[in-house]
């Protein structure tokens, strides 16, 4: 049988509280009280900034890497949306809330850094703004993005649910549904402006790092790499979460779409490596790429992932290997993190005898609200329709739903 | 015919000075003596006692010239030796105007007779400077110039000391504009080793020293390029001042009296020249007293040895500082920022070994390879399938 | 993956008003706007003219900061003075060593901010925490709009503005050229003791042409023959004259440009009157709009074949 995804339905099958759940739910509360800490303490004793490395893992991984990985809603998007992509409709709803709570955790895990959020208001007040900060669009842009475009892409599952589950509220769905409809292609193209926009502007923030940053990285087109870097690990993260959750909760599989995912992402990665190679190549700086370097280990390090990832990319959409597609996504994201994630710390190099490493409590707060992100998804999945599926598990889904039903009317009756 | 001179220990025993006496007196010497003597190489105060017993008690002439007899005054200022031990025990002063009892006529004669009877052994001492102008007409002793009997008497001497910033380099009488054309001796006595000990007045532990080294073991001590001994004279004050810490802080008095002051803060911007000056009062203290010299009262070093700052550069005016070697709490231009913990170290690996990991065990359970049984079916039943969101084509 | 007829169109469409916004956008700033989108010194700026061939190292200067910024005093033990061993958030001035391997040729350097003259982290501070004035050219914090994000940190090339990393109050600590002094009609504290004037305030001009008097004097005694921070970086409102090679003693070598010309002119120029943004924005629903309604055709269809309500 051919297993084609053709609605989103949820997990209903897997109880909420499992031992995984717990942990992550765990690792969550643990990262707040350490969050408390952070707050009373200050920032020095709760993580290892210092005045050289002033933006720890908290800005550069969480915020600036992460929210990378949470570029499926975008990128996908762009591709169903604009370039057509129809098979992709089915897995938006899973990217959209991906990229939600990738974005909810990264910009939570923004708010603890910063060291002094009382202030943080004045991102109300245009007139204080300085238009000309890289920062600024951020800031602006990223909560905006997340709490407004992305928002409302993440509603569909949960009026579907009001719709079901609270037959109360059916008039208000219908109605919400059809301001949707009305609005929709703006909302949904502020939700592909909005990030090209921010995603751009992380890039650019690193550009004032000046030469401190390594010249492998530092390029005028700084922005433009992140962005489309940006691109490809929303392609990934989606297709990864998706082929794992199929594993984990025993989903069918559709393996159209995904060679379809496949091979955009394989495009992406392709145009990106080019774009890369000319910009080093133009800015005379390949020899830097030959030297005995960390730094040199560190570009091909994310090269050869990507280059990796690639090629297998096109051999599993050829072979039509779940398996294979999971390693080549799993390369495809970790590629593209590191080279997010280098610029800001590892290819930074403030002054001669600066070192930063995070301390525990930095990297648990780190985890934690990654774990937060995760549990967060696994129980709305399981609530929501949000994952893929076949029509027949739709079926089988409201068949359990029915019988449970009719069971709840005989008891009732005796 | 003279008799042959006795050594130290007959002359003691002579004197009715006892052993024990003198045992003590070298033992003061021992203490007493600057480092890199000979003198403080010996061990014991018996091997002092052994080598100062065996030598004669050497003649020293001490001629004053240009002077206001300071240096005279600052020898009597000690008491370890004290200087009736030193004049009595250790040397034989033979001629001495401050200090001995004769005059006129017979002072005359006293100096013609200590210069015949030590002729070629003795240690001429020279206190204040030497008036060259007009003839040197402008000191005169006996009717005869300055200039006249120091070449007189120097030529006959073994040894000269010139004592004093005066007779080192001219001191006070040479400052601008120098009307008698004062200089120092070993400007005039160029053929002769001359010993500097500038200072004004210079620390009497200085003319004690040379003069014991000279004593004992028949040499003078090591000399530098201005004929001043090393063992006093190789640093400046600055480093080794006591106050060097606040300096190096920045804390410095301003004015006198103000608070930085009475809490004994650097006196560098009061004047202090203590940077260009080569002396050893910093350790070497006055008048026996603890923190009895210019610094340690309170008193900004007006650098009353080194020639050309001593009564030429304004003792208010701040100096510049050269080839001062610079403290070693000054941090450099970069310095190392930022550690790794083994605990955060053992964690990032923990994690990232963690969720690599479990992706590839879980990725093992995904279907692969085998799993062949769709592919050729794939392409047919495509088209048939009603999609949600499929398009039908434009 | 072939695209439709249509699809390359609207490719093309919204491509090509991409370009020619972002073209027409740099255009309008480049010829209207660009002989003064990067400043120059305002007249009055003050400055400071450090000379290291002056410099004793005695670091009166340093006391003299403390005491009027009444920073906290880093002492580790009582009875230690203040030691720091970089700026940070205990002091706003140091005097550092430079010590060679052939150990003679020693220089120091005075380090404190640079007030230059088209800051990066002014340009890069989100509510303009950080702002240069106008008038004096002074560049100062302001506690009241700072988040704490520390984007200055990162943007300064010379390293300079610092955090409270304990606490939970930080503030931003850098020299402010002792702004209530000269609104006092006073120099700044670190120029006013300086035993040997090596450091000495002054006005940006004259300070200048100061340094380039002393180097002609005495040819040869200083780096290269010129005063850094003329045009260093687009030129900074403290100078130095050193007799060792500026990369030693720690000053960043910088092109002519200051940073945010040199590296956020295109950032400016794509979002200047928001032009790019709106295009894109125009262009991209124009195209959704298009979908949107073959797509909402294909939904309804999908309702009545399947029976279920789309997802939307």
């Amino acid at each position: 049988m051919i297993d084609q995804w053709e609605r989103n339905v949820p997990v209903y099958d897997v109880p909420i509280w499992t031992r995984p759940f717990i942990g992550l739910c765990g690792l969550g509360g643990l990262a707040i009280l350490f969050v408390s800490y952070r707050e009373l303490a200050g920032l020095g004793p709760a993580s290892g900034m210092n005045d050289a490395y002033a933006w720890g893992i908290w800005k550069t991984f969480n915020t600036m890497t992460l929210t990378g990985l949470g570029s499926g809603a975008f990128a996908i998007g762009v591709a169903a949306w604009l370039f057509k992509k129809k098979n992709l409709h089915v897995v938006m709803r899973t990217a959209c809330l991906t990229s939600f709570l990738a974005y909810l955790s990264g910009l939570a895990l923004l708010g603890v850094d910063v060291g002094r959020p009382w202030n943080f208001y004045w991102v109300f007040t245009p007139w204080r703004w300085n238009l000309h900060s890289p920062l600024l669009e951020v800031a602006v842009c990223m909560p905006t993005y997340a709490m407004i475009p992305l928002l409302l892409e993440n509603f569909p599952p949960f009026t579907d649910w009001l719709y079901s589950q609270k037959p109360q509220y059916r008039p208000y769905v219908k109605k919400s549904e059809e301001i949707m409809i009305r609005f929709y292609p703006f909302i949904v193209g502020l939700a592909y402006l909005l990030p090209a926009m921010h995603q751009s502007s992380l890039g650019a923030l690193m550009l004032l790092g000046g030469d401190r940053v390594y010249p492998l990285w530092q390029t005028p087109w700084l922005p433009i790499l992140y962005v489309w870097a940006a691109a490809f690990l929303g392609f990934s993260c989606v297709a990864g979460t998706l082929l794992f959750c199929s594993l984990v909760w025993k989903r069918p599989i559709d393996r159209d779409v995904l060679v379809e995912m496949n091979r955009i992402t394989a495009g992406l990665i392709g145009t990106w490596l080019m774009f890369r190679f000319a910009d080093i190549l133009f800015r005379g700086v390949i020899n830097l790429a030959f030297k005995f370097t960390i730094y040199a280990g560190l570009f091909w390090m994310e090269t050869l992932l990507l280059a990796l990832a690639l090629w297998m990319l096109l051999d599993s959409s050829r072979l039509r290997d779940p398996r294979l597609m999971f390693h080549a996504h799993l390369m495809a994201a970790v590629g593209g993190m590191l080279y997010r994630f280098d610029p800001t710390t590892l290819a930074f190099q403030p002054k001669p005898g600066a070192f930063y490493f995070p301390t525990p409590i930095e990297l648990f707060i780190s985890v934690g609200f990654v774990a937060l992100a995760i549990a967060a998804f696994m129980f709305l999945v399981k609530v929501l329709a949000i994952l893929p599926a076949p029509m027949r598990l739709w079926y089988s889904m409201e068949a359990r739903e029915n019988k449970s039903q009719r069971l709840a009317a005989i008891t009732a009756a005796d | 015919m003279p008799n042959e001179k006795p050594t130290i220990a007959e002359h003691l025993e002579r004197a009715g000075v006892s052993r024990r006496s003198f045992i003590q007196l070298c033992t003061t010497l021992m203490m007493t003596a600057p480092i890199s003597l000979s003198l403080t190489q010996k061990a014991t105060a018996w091997e002092v006692a052994k080598a100062v017993g065996k030598a004669k008690r050497p003649s020293v002439i001490w001629l004053h010239f240009q002077d206001c007899t300071g240096c005279s005054e600052t020898l009597l200022r000690t008491s370890r030796p004290d200087v009736a031990d030193l004049i009595l025990n250790i040397i034989s002063l033979d001629y001495h105007e401050t200090l001995m009892a004769a005059s006129g006529y017979q002072a005359e004669a006293a100096l013609k007779n200590a210069v015949d009877e030590n002729l070629g052994k003795f240690v001429l001492v020279v206190e204040g400077s030497i008036p060259t102008k007009d003839q040197g007409q402008y000191m005169k002793l006996a009717g005869k110039p300055a200039l006249q009997i120091l070449k007189e008497v120097g030529q006959k001497a073994a040894a000269v000391i010139a004592i004093g910033s005066c007779a080192s380099w001219g001191g006070v009488p040479s400052a601008s504009p120098n009307p008698t054309g004062a200089t120092g001796v070993d400007s005039i006595l160029t053929e002769k080793p001359v010993v500097n000990l500038p200072g004004c007045p210079p620390n009497p532990y200085n003319l004690l020293a040379v003069v014991l080294e000279y004593a004992t073991m028949g040499k003078l001590p090591a000399l530098d390029d201005q004929n001043r001994p090393r063992f006093a004279y190789d640093r400046v004050i600055h480093d080794h001042c006591p106050r060097r810490a606040h300096f190096d802080a920045g804390r410095f008095a301003r004015e006198f009296g103000d608070e930085g002051h009475r809490q004994g803060w650097c006196l560098y911007r009061l004047g202090c020249k203590g940077p260009v000056t080569h002396a050893a009062c910093s350790t070497r203290h006055f008048n026996e007293v603890p923190d009895v010299w210019p610094i340690g009262i309170g008193s900004p070093c007006v650098g009353c040895t080194e020639k050309g700052v001593a009564f030429n550069v304004p003792i208010f005016q701040t100096v510049e500082l050269r080839g001062v070697t610079p403290p070693e709490a000054l941090p450099l231009i970069n310095t190392p920022i930022g550690t790794v913990g083994t605990v955060a170290a053992a964690m990032v690996g923990a994690i990232a070994g963690g969720i690599g990991g479990a992706a590839l065990m879980a990725s093992r359970r995904l279907p692969s390879g085998k799993d062949f049984q769709d592919q050729t079916k794939s392409n047919e039943d495509d088209s048939q399938k009603p999609n949600v969101g499929s398009s039908g084509g434009d | 993956m072939t695209l439709s007829r249509r699809e390359i169109l609207q490719g093309i469409t919204f491509g090509t008003a991409s370009a020619v916004a972002t073209g027409a956008a740099s255009g309008a700033v480049a010829s209207g706007v660009a002989p003064s989108e990067y400043p120059d010194a305002p007249p009055a700026a003050v400055a400071m003219l450090y000379d290291n061939t002056r410099c004793v190292g005695c670091q009166s200067c340093v006391s003299a900061c403390v005491e009027e910024n009444k920073t906290l005093v880093n002492a580790p033990l009582p009875g230690i003075h203040h030691t720091n061993q970089e700026l940070n958030a205990t002091t706003k001035n140091i005097i550092k060593l430079y010590k060679p391997a052939d150990g003679k040729s020693y220089a120091y350097v005075k380090q404190q901010c640079m007030h230059c003259v088209d800051p990066a982290c002014v340009a890069g501070c989100m509510f303009k925490g950080l702002q240069k004035d106008p008038v004096k050219g002074i560049v100062t914090w302001n506690s009241k709009v700072c988040v704490g994000c520390r984007y200055c940190e990162i943007a300064c090339p010379y390293h300079v503005p610092k955090f409270q990393w304990e606490g939970f109050n930080p503030k931003i600590v850098k020299c402010e050229f002792c702004k209530e002094r000269l609104a006092r009609g006073l120099q700044p504290a670190c120029t006013s003791v300086c035993p040997t004037r090596a450091v000495v305030f002054g006005k940006r001009t004259e300070l200048i042409a100061e340094a380039k008097q002393r180097i002609r004097e005495y040819p040869g005694k200083y780096y290269q023959d010129r005063v850094f921070g003329e045009i260093e970086g687009g030129g900074t409102q403290v100078l130095y004259l050193s007799k060792v090679p500026f990369e030693k003693i720690g000053l960043p070598d910088l092109p002519p440009e200051s940073m945010p010309e040199k590296y956020l002119k295109w950032q400016k120029r794509v979002y200047s009157y928001l032009a790019v943004p709106t295009v894109l924005y125009a262009s991209m629903v124009a195209v959704i709009r298009g979908n949107w309604k073959t797509h909402q055709k294909h939904m309804i269809e999908a309702e009545k074949a399947t029976g279920l309500r789309s997802q939307l």
